[in-house]
C-alpha cells in the first residue's frame, strides 16, 4: 500500500497543469436513473415482447426491446447499472455478461438511444455509418400450405418486400429423401411464380432437419439461387453443417439462437456459414456489431433475424446502417391488420418498406418516437 | 487481338446491364483494356447520403512531417482535415523509416475525403481499403490509420463526445493502465527503478534481449539472452508484471530454446518471438511453452490478424494504432480477439496523436490488457515538446494510469503553428543491423 505522501510526489511528477487542461469528463445528466418495462402481446398473432424504457438522471429517455424479462432479473439489473452513463454501452455489455442475453440486448438499445438522443443524431452517426442509404428487408412468410404462403407472398409484396423468408415443408417422417425435395421444390416454384419478378427466397429448415434431408435439400436448390438455406440443422450441430457446407454451394445461414459472439466465430472457423443470423432482440446493437467484425475477416455478412416488436425494428436498422457488411434485416410483417395496427401506434410507420428496402430513420436515437399512451393501451396484464 | 475484342464486348454487355436506379455513370476514367474497370461513379459519394448524415463536410486535407530530432527514423507524420464547420479533426500516420511514402499514401486518398462527411467513418474506410485494389500493406495502413483517427476525432468534437464515449466506454474513468521501458541496465538500476515504480503506482516494464541472432545460435549466446531476462526478474521483484520483446531478432528455433529456459519466471509475455509473415512458425514457439505469446504490431487490418486468432496462435494482439488501419481497425481486431479469450495490449512507439487516440480505444475494450508508449519513468525530450504541444503531459502515467483525454473528439487542441518548431528533416530509414559475417541481421 502506499501512503499519502506517495501519491502526492505521483501526481507531482505528472506537471501541474494536467487537472486544468482537461475538464469535462462525466456527465451526470446521461448516468441511468431506472428501467422499467412493458410486456405487450400482438393481438391476433400472439407474437409477444417486452419495451424496455431507460430514464436518466438528466430526464432523457431510451428504449429497448427483448423478449420476456422476469422482474427479478430487470431489478438486479437495474441496480447493476445506475449512475453507469447511457454512453458506457460497451462497458455495462461486458459488465453484465452473466444477466439473461435478452435484457442485456433491450438494455444496449435504450442506452444507444439516449446517447443518440443527446448528441441529436442517429445512432448509426454514433456507430460510424451510416454506410448504406436504405436497408434490404426480409418478410417472414405465414401460413399453413403452400396456398396460404402464396396469398402471404402476394401480401408481403405489395408491402413493399422483395425477400420472403418461407418455412420448408414439414417432413412427414425422419429420412425423406425424394419427396421432402420435391414438396419443396413445388413450394418454392409455386411462391416464385406468384410473387413474381425480381423476388427472392430463403428456404428455412428451422433447425428440424435430419442431416441426410438437409443436405438433400442444399443440394437439390444448388442452381435454384436461393438467397440462403436457413438452419437446416441445428447450429450447434457443427460437425453435420460443415459436411453439408463442403457438399453443395447453396449459401447456409445460422445463429438466430445464437447469443455469444463466439459461436459466431465458431461457425465461421469451421467454414460452415455464409450469412449470420444474429437475433436483434437476443444480441443488441453493440453486440452484433462485434460479430460482424469478426464475420467482415471472412467475407462474411449480417443478416439478423427479427420476429419481435417496433422497437427492436429501429434498432435493427440503425445497426444496418452502421455497418459495411450487412445484407439484409428481417421485419416483421404481421398478418393481422390489427396486429400492424398496434405496431404502428407503438412506434410510427418505422418498418415502411418500399420496393424490397426498409427506409433509415433520420432522427436522433433510434429515430422513434415510443408512444406512451399506446404502451399503456397494449399493455398486457398479468394476472 | 480477338480476346481484346472480346473483353470489350464483355464490359459493354455490363454497361449495359447496370442495375436499374443506379445513379448514371460518367465515360471510363482510364483508357486501359480492363474489362473490369467500372466507369467512375459521378459525383462520388456525399449525395447518395443526403439527409442521413451530418451536414458537416471536410474541405481540406494536411499532411505534416514533423521531425522532433533530425536523427530519428521515426519523424511524425499527422493528418489534418478541415471542415466548413470550422472544426479540425487530427490524426496519426507515423510509419518508421517510410514518411515519405506514408505522407504520398495520404495525400493520394484526397479525393476521397474532400466534400466526403466525417461521421460516416467506417464508411469511409472500407472505401479507401477496398477500393484502393491491392488491400492494404504497412504503408497503406499507415495512411488509412492516420485519416481515420482524424474522422473520428472530427465525429467526436462534432457530436460532443469524447472517442471512448462513442466506443462505449470507458472502462475505468481512472484511465488506463500502461507500462514503461525497464531502462535499468545492470541490477542495481534495476532495483532502483523498481522502487521508483513503486511510488508511482507503475506495475509493468518492458525489457528486450541482447544482441542479434543467427537461424539457430551458440551456448554463449542463448545463455546470455536467458541471463539477461533473469536479471529483470531478479531487479524488478516478483510484484513487476515483465513483458520481454524478443523483436524478431529470433528464428522460431531459437525463440523457443530462449523461452523454455524462462518458464519459471512467469512473464507477462514474450513479444514477437519470430517475424511475423508466418502465422504457423510463431504458434510452433507458443505450443511449446506455457509463457505467453504476444505480436501484431507490424499487422494491417483486422484480415491481417484472421489467422492468428482463428488458429489460436497467440495469448496477447499488439496491433498499433497507426498502422492498423486506425480505430475502425483496431476496434474489430479487439473485438474478434475477444471472442476467442485474447487480450489486447496495443503497440505504440510513433508520436503523441496515435498513443492519445489509442488510450481511447483502450478504454472501452473488454479484452484491454495494457498500452504500451515507449516511454521512459523519467520524462525525456519527448515528453517535453508534448507537453508543449497539447498543454498537458500526453502519455504520463498518474498512480500506473494514463488519465483519459476528456474533451471531444480525440481531446486535446493541436495548432499548426506548434508543429513549426518541427519541420519535416526527410524520411529516415530505420537501423540496419549485420551479424559479424556481414550477413543481414533482424533487430
Amino acid at each position: 500500500m502506499r501512503n499519502a505522501t506517495q501519491i502526492r510526489r505521483a501526481r507531482l511528477a505528472a506537471f501541474a497543469p494536467f487537472q486544468a487542461a482537461m475538464p469535462g469528463g462525466p456527465d451526470r445528466r446521461l448516468e441511468i436513473s431506472s428501467l422499467g418495462d412493458y410486456r405487450l402481446r400482438e393481438p391476433v398473432s400472439g407474437r409477444s415482447y417486452t419495451m424496455l424504457r431507460l430514464q436518466t438522471r438528466g430526464g432523457l429517455e431510451g428504449y429497448g426491446e427483448c423478449g420476456e424479462i422476469a422482474p427479478r432479473d430487470l431489478a438486479a439489473v437495474a441496480e447493476a447499472v445506475r449512475g453507469k452513463e447511457a454512453t458506457q454501452f460497451e462497458t455495462v455489455r461486458h459488465q453484465l455478461k452473466n444477466a439473461p442475453a435478452g435484457l442485456r440486448a433491450a438494455l444496449n438499445m435504450a442506452m444507444l438511444d439516449v446517447v443518440g438522443r443527446s448528441a441529436q443524431a442517429p445512432v448509426y452517426q454514433i456507430l460510424g455509418g451510416p454506410t448504406r442509404n436504405k436497408c434490404r428487408a426480409l418478410a417472414a412468410l405465414g401460413g399453413a400450405g403452400d396456398t396460404e404462403l402464396v396469398e402471404s407472398a402476394r401480401r408481403a409484396r405489395a408491402a413493399g418486400f422483395r425477400a420472403f423468408l418461407v418455412p420448408a415443408p414439414p417432413p412427414a417422417a425422419r429420412n425423406q429423401g425424394q419427396a421432402f425435395v420435391l414438396a419443396a421444390r413445388r413450394r418454392l416454384d409455386s411462391l416464385r411464380q406468384a410473387a413474381g419478378e425480381g423476388t427472392d427466397f430463403v428456404l428455412d429448415g428451422r433447425g428440424t432437419l435430419v442431416p441426410g434431408d438437409a443436405a438433400s435439400l442444399a443440394a437439390a436448390f444448388e442452381r435454384y439461387h436461393l438467397l440462403w438455406l436457413e438452419e437446416p440443422c441445428p447450429p450447434l450441430n457443427l460437425g453435420a453443417l460443415k459436411k453439408i457446407a463442403a457438399e453443395n454451394v447453396t449459401p447456409l445461414g445460422l445463429g438466430r439462437s445464437i447469443e455469444e459472439p463466439s459461436a459466431f466465430q465458431d461457425l465461421l472457423r469451421e467454414e460452415a456459414v455464409d450469412i449470420l443470423r444474429p437475433d436483434i432482440s437476443r444480441n443488441g446493437i453493440s453486440q452484433i456489431r462485434q460479430v460482424a467484425a469478426i464475420a467482415e475477416s471472412y467475407y462474411v455478412a449480417l443478416a439478423p433475424y427479427h420476429n419481435g416488436g417496433p422497437v427492436a425494428s429501429a434498432a435493427a436498422l440503425q445497426l444496418a446502417a452502421s455497418l459495411p457488411n450487412f445484407f439484409i434485416q428481417q421485419i416483421p410483417f404481421p398478418q393481422a391488420e390489427q396486429d400492424r395496427k398496434m405496431r404502428a401506434a407503438l412506434a410510427g410507420d418505422v418498418e415502411t418498406v418500399k420496393d424490397g428496402f426498409a427506409v433509415l430513420p433520420s432522427a436522433p436515437g433510434l429515430g422513434i418516437a415510443v408512444n406512451e399512451k399506446a404502451l399503456e393501451e397494449y399493455k398486457e396484464h398479468t394476472a | 487481338m480477338r480476346r481484346r475484342q472480346f473483353l470489350g464486348g464483355a464490359a459493354a454487355a455490363m454497361a449495359a446491364s447496370r442495375v436499374a436506379g443506379e445513379p448514371r455513370r460518367a465515360a471510363p476514367a482510364s483508357l486501359c483494356d480492363c474489362a473490369f474497370a467500372p466507369p467512375q461513379p459521378a459525383p462520388p459519394g456525399a449525395d447518395a447520403f443526403r439527409g442521413l448524415g451530418s451536414k458537416v463536410k471536410i474541405t481540406n486535407l494536411k499532411v505534416f512531417g514533423v521531425s522532433i530530432s533530425q536523427t530519428s527514423d521515426r519523424p511524425y507524420v499527422f493528418v489534418k482535415l478541415e471542415t466548413n464547420a470550422g472544426l479540425v479533426g487530427w490524426g496519426e500516420a507515423t510509419l518508421e523509416g517510410k514518411a515519405g511514402a506514408v505522407m504520398a499514401c495520404v495525400n493520394d486518398f484526397r479525393e476521397f475525403l474532400i466534400g466526403a462527411d466525417p461521421v460516416q467513418s467506417e464508411h469511409h474506410w472500407q472505401s479507401m481499403y477496398v477500393h484502393s485494389f491491392y488491400r492494404a500493406g504497412p504503408v497503406m495502413g499507415s495512411a488509412i490509420s492516420g485519416i481515420d483517427q482524424a474522422m473520428w476525432d472530427l465525429r467526436g468534437k462534432i457530436l460532443g463526445l469524447p472517442v471512448y464515449k462513442l466506443l462505449g466506454g470507458p472502462n475505468d474513468p481512472a484511465g488506463v493502465r500502461g507500462y514503461y521501458i525497464a531502462s535499468g541496465r545492470n541490477l542495481e538500476e534495476l532495483r532502483a527503478l523498481r522502487a521508483n515504480a513503486a511510488g508511482q503506482g507503475i506495475t509493468c516494464f518492458k525489457g528486450g534481449i541482447p544482441g542479434y541472432y543467427e537461424w539457430i545460435d551458440t551456448n554463449e549466446k542463448i545463455t546470455a539472452a536467458v541471463r539477461s531476462i533473469e536479471m529483470l526478474r531478479e531487479g524488478l521483484g516478483p510484484d513487476i508484471d515483465i513483458a520481454v520483446d524478443f523483436h524478431a531478432k529470433t528464428s522460431p528455433s531459437v525463440a523457443s530454446v530462449i523461452v523454455k529456459e524462462v518458464e519459471p519466471l512467469n512473464l507477462l509475455w514474450v513479444e514477437e518471438p519470430c517475424p511475423p509473415e508466418n502465422v504457423k512458425a510463431m504458434a510452433r514457439i507458443a505450443r511449446r511453452s506455457t509463457t505467453p505469446i504476444a505480436t501484431g504490431e507490424r499487422l494491417v487490418a483486422a484480415y491481417g490478424c484472421r489467422e492468428l486468432i482463428e488458429q489460436g496462435v497467440v495469448d496477447i494482439i499488439q496491433t498499433d494504432l497507426n498502422h492498423v488501419g486506425g480505430i475502425t481497425a483496431l476496434w474489430k481486431v479487439a473485438m474478434a480477439a475477444a471472442a476467442s479469450g485474447i487480450s489486447m495490449a496495443p503497440h505504440g512507439c510513433e508520436g503523441p496523436i496515435g498513443l492519445l487516440a489509442s488510450l481511447h480505444l483502450d478504454s472501452a475494450i473488454p479484452n484491454f490488457l495494457i498500452q504500451e508508449c515507449c516511454g521512459n519513468i523519467v520524462p525525456q525530450p519527448r515528453d517535453k515538446i508534448w507537453a508543449e504541444w497539447f498543454g498537458f503531459p500526453a502519455m504520463r502515467m498518474v498512480n500506473g494510469k494514463y488519465p483519459l483525454p476528456e474533451k471531444p473528439g480525440l481531446g486535446f487542441d493541436l495548432t499548426e503553428e506548434a508543429l513549426n518548431r518541427y519541420p519535416f528533416g526527410g524520411s529516415k530509414p530505420m537501423a540496419r543491423v549485420f551479424l559479424q559475417d556481414g550477413s543481414v541481421a533482424e533487430w
